[in-house]
């Protein structure tokens, strides 16, 4: 160990291309996150409908989003639709794959959240004279936002790390980038210490913001 | 004479049960070893020493920032550097060990920050050390509250075996033993269906025995 | 005034109310008490619509209460109620939680409904508690803090479902004292209570609730103090 000499320069000088990578890793976090809660919303309502058929594609969904890896879904996606005649590319299959993953982790956070509210809440606000939207609107989201915040911000972060799978199938976000570069330059160790140094920083501004977000949206 | 079978064969089928068993074995032992290291650290951070806390969490939170492949190849290349001939499977296994250990810690601490604190003084009352009281009153009680939680980590950790693939480890486990066979069969689909299948079995199996587990009369009895 | 007539509930197979007629005057107490499962506090959802019924009929000032055509969050003004379990609004200051009624519901300007809540704080004795949250506050402050919050509506008529019942022992009489209040400024008031001392001083007229139905009624101390029907007595000689 002694003997290993740590060469940056070649780092230093793929510095862009890295950081150029990072934000193809955020872009792709960002949007999982907000199609996978958009999905999520829709699942956790259909999660207590009467109709079976719903209950059973929102079980079914949860089921295999949770209990499967998230390295296979990316497999299903980018090789498993080829039956069908869909072909698609590193980004979209990586993409779709994380969401999918997203949607069902997310289902169920919501489903928390809701639980976590006292249905006597409900009952006091209408009790009040409120309307059943002016109830959920002002009394129930707040506290179920609440509930699932730290959830949520859990699972950005699941996300932001999940993207790197991309590189298996030869997505060129951080990891894949990384992975490129380190077979260009032979310096695997500096290469992947870089990348882990910016995944670190990336997953730190994540909670510094949502720790400051929560400490002035939850005083209470 | 061509004999490589473009179908899925008996011994496929027998590749992804070896595969499944390795996954399994995997997560047994990085399970084992990480919920060791885990509670040794989480404990570690209950007593509150500031020697001891900031350490053990800054560990905890680059375990938990750094994505589970970067931490494989750097801890290949480190075995390499350190002089180790190159074994995917060891470094594998002390990747998931070192990686799963960080989030139980996490578990564990919660755990024990769960146990009310009379409870701990009315055990110290009762004459009880130190040891003793951890590990007749807080340790019983704070397990109530942790083995969801754990059960999820070890769900999780046995999906994230999968990733060992990208160290070419050997003998291969579920995802890469799929992986070998749809080269050959080129049915993409119904071969990753099927580990799915595998591993949504493993799942349900773990998640039976702890609930299993949780059915104990102790555990009922602290069910309030 | 509140006119029950022939009031029929069930959940499920499980009839609660097996027929209830009651009458409750402008400015009057009453004060329901009986056994757990007697129907006492389902009578109060249904009066305020919280809960249907079956058959029957509750009119509050004249307003079928039931009646398809009326909307209810309109009637719910005119009747505060206040539970058990405090529901105070976890996420708001005291002062939000008794502001957000008269602001959403009644469509008040800001500025008026912050008097309202300073008001009607002070009146229940938590001026001093203005920006506090509930997780602040004791368990009997955040009880007066529902009680507040209901006045702030400015109701004909108050329910109260067991308001103290889930209160350790040494807060239930800062919110009886509330209570007294109410009832002496001529509050008219539904009250649900394990409290027999309070209805025999505060109410006028004391309903034992017995399985469903309304066993014996009549003006508090005399039903308190002579009961005329076996039940009633077992009840009162169990409870006192």
């Amino acid at each position: 160990m002694l003997n290993y000499r740590f060469q940056w320069r070649a780092v230093f000088k793929h510095l862009p291309d890295l950081v150029d990578a990072a934000f193809l890793t955020l872009q792709i976090t960002v949007l999982s996150v907000i199609i996978g809660l958009a999905i999520a919303v829709i699942l956790a309502v259909w999660r207590r409908s009467e109709n079976a058929w719903l209950f059973w594609l929102t079980a079914t969904w949860v089921a295999l989003a949770r209990n499967t890896p998230a390295l296979l879904q990316i497999y299903l996606f980018y090789f498993g639709l080829g039956a069908y005649g869909i072909h698609l590319s590193p980004y979209a299959a990586v993409l779709a794959a994380i969401t999918f993953n997203n949607a069902g982790y997310l289902t169920e956070i919501l489903r928390g959240g809701i639980d976590a509210v006292n249905p006597s809440q409900g009952r006091a606000a209408l009790g009040l004279g409120m309307t059943p939207l002016q109830v959920y609107a002002r009394v129930i989201f707040p506290q179920v936002f609440r509930a699932v915040f730290l959830p949520i911000t859990n699972q950005i972060i699941w996300a932001m790390l999940g993207t790197s799978l991309g590189m298996i199938i030869g997505l060129q976000e951080l990891t894949g980038m990384t992975t490129f570069l380190q077979s260009q330059t032979f310096r695997p160790f500096e290469f992947y210490l870089a990348a882990a140094l910016i995944y670190l920083v990336m997953v730190e501004t994540v909670l510094v913001c949502a720790r400051l977000y929560a400490r002035w949206a939850f005083r209470w | 004479m061509n004999n490589i079978s473009t179908t899925f064969t008996a011994n496929d089928l027998l590749l992804m049960l070896q595969g499944a068993g390795v996954t399994f074995l995997l997560t047994i032992v990085s399970g084992i070893g990480g919920t060791v290291l885990g509670f040794l650290i989480g404990w570690g951070r209950s007593l509150r020493a500031p020697w001891l806390y900031y350490p053990l969490g800054a560990y905890i939170e680059i375990m938990r920032a750094v994505p589970l492949i970067i931490q494989f190849v750097l801890m290949n290349s480190f075995m390499a550097i350190l002089g180790y001939a190159i074994n995917p499977f060891l470094s594998g296994i002390i990747s998931l060990t070192l990686y799963i250990a960080a989030y139980v810690a996490e578990v564990v601490r919660a755990g024990i920050d769960a146990v009310p604190h009379p409870m701990v003084r009315a055990a110290r009352g009762l004459g009880l050390g130190y040891i003793q009281a951890f590990r007749l009153v807080v340790v019983p009680l704070g397990l109530k509250t942790v083995l969801p939680a754990w059960t999820g980590l070890m769900l999780g950790l046995m999906k994230d075996t999968s990733l060992i693939a990208v160290l070419g480890a050997s003998p291969p486990e579920l995802l890469r033993s799929s992986q070998i066979i749809i080269t050959r069969i080129q049915e993409p689909l119904a071969v990753l269906t099927g580990a799915g299948a595998f591993y949504f079995i493993m799942c349900w199996l773990i998640t039976l025995a702890v609930r299993r587990y949780e059915q104990r009369p102790l555990l009922q009895s602290l069910g309030r | 005034m509140i006119k029950i007539e022939e009031v029929r509930k069930s959940f499920g197979n499980l009839e609660v109310l097996k027929g209830i007629d009651l009458t409750v005057d402008k400015g009057e107490v009453v004060c329901l008490i009986g056994g757990s499962g007697s129907g006492k506090s389902t009578l109060l959802m249904c009066i305020n619509a919280l809960e249907s019924i079956q058959s029957g009929r509750i009119e509050v000032d004249g307003i079928d209460v039931h009646a398809p055509s009326t909307d209810k969050n309109k009637l719910r003004r005119k009747l505060g109620i206040v539970f058990q379990q405090f529901n105070a609004f976890p996420h708001l200051t005291a002062r939000e939680n008794v502001a957000l009624a008269p602001r959403h519901v009644l469509g008040l300007p800001k500025s008026e409904t912050n008097q309202l809540a300073e008001h009607y704080l002070a009146h229940v004795g938590l001026g001093d508690k203005l920006d506090a949250y509930p997780t602040q506050l004791s368990g009997g402050q955040q009880q007066r803090l529902a009680i507040a919050r209901a006045l702030a509506m400015k109701p004909d008529y108050m329910l109260l479902d067991e308001v103290t019942s889930a209160l350790d022992p040494e807060l239930v009489g800062e919110v009886l004292d509330t209570l007294r209040l109410l009832a002496r400024e001529g509050m008219t008031m539904i009250a649900v209570t394990h409290e027999i001392p309070f209805a025999r001083e505060v109410a006028d007229r004391v309903a034992f609730f017995h399985d469903g139905v309304i066993h014996e009624i009549g003006p508090a101390r005399d039903l308190i103090s002579s009961p005329q029907r076996t039940r009633t007595r077992d009840f009162l000689g169990k409870i006192l």
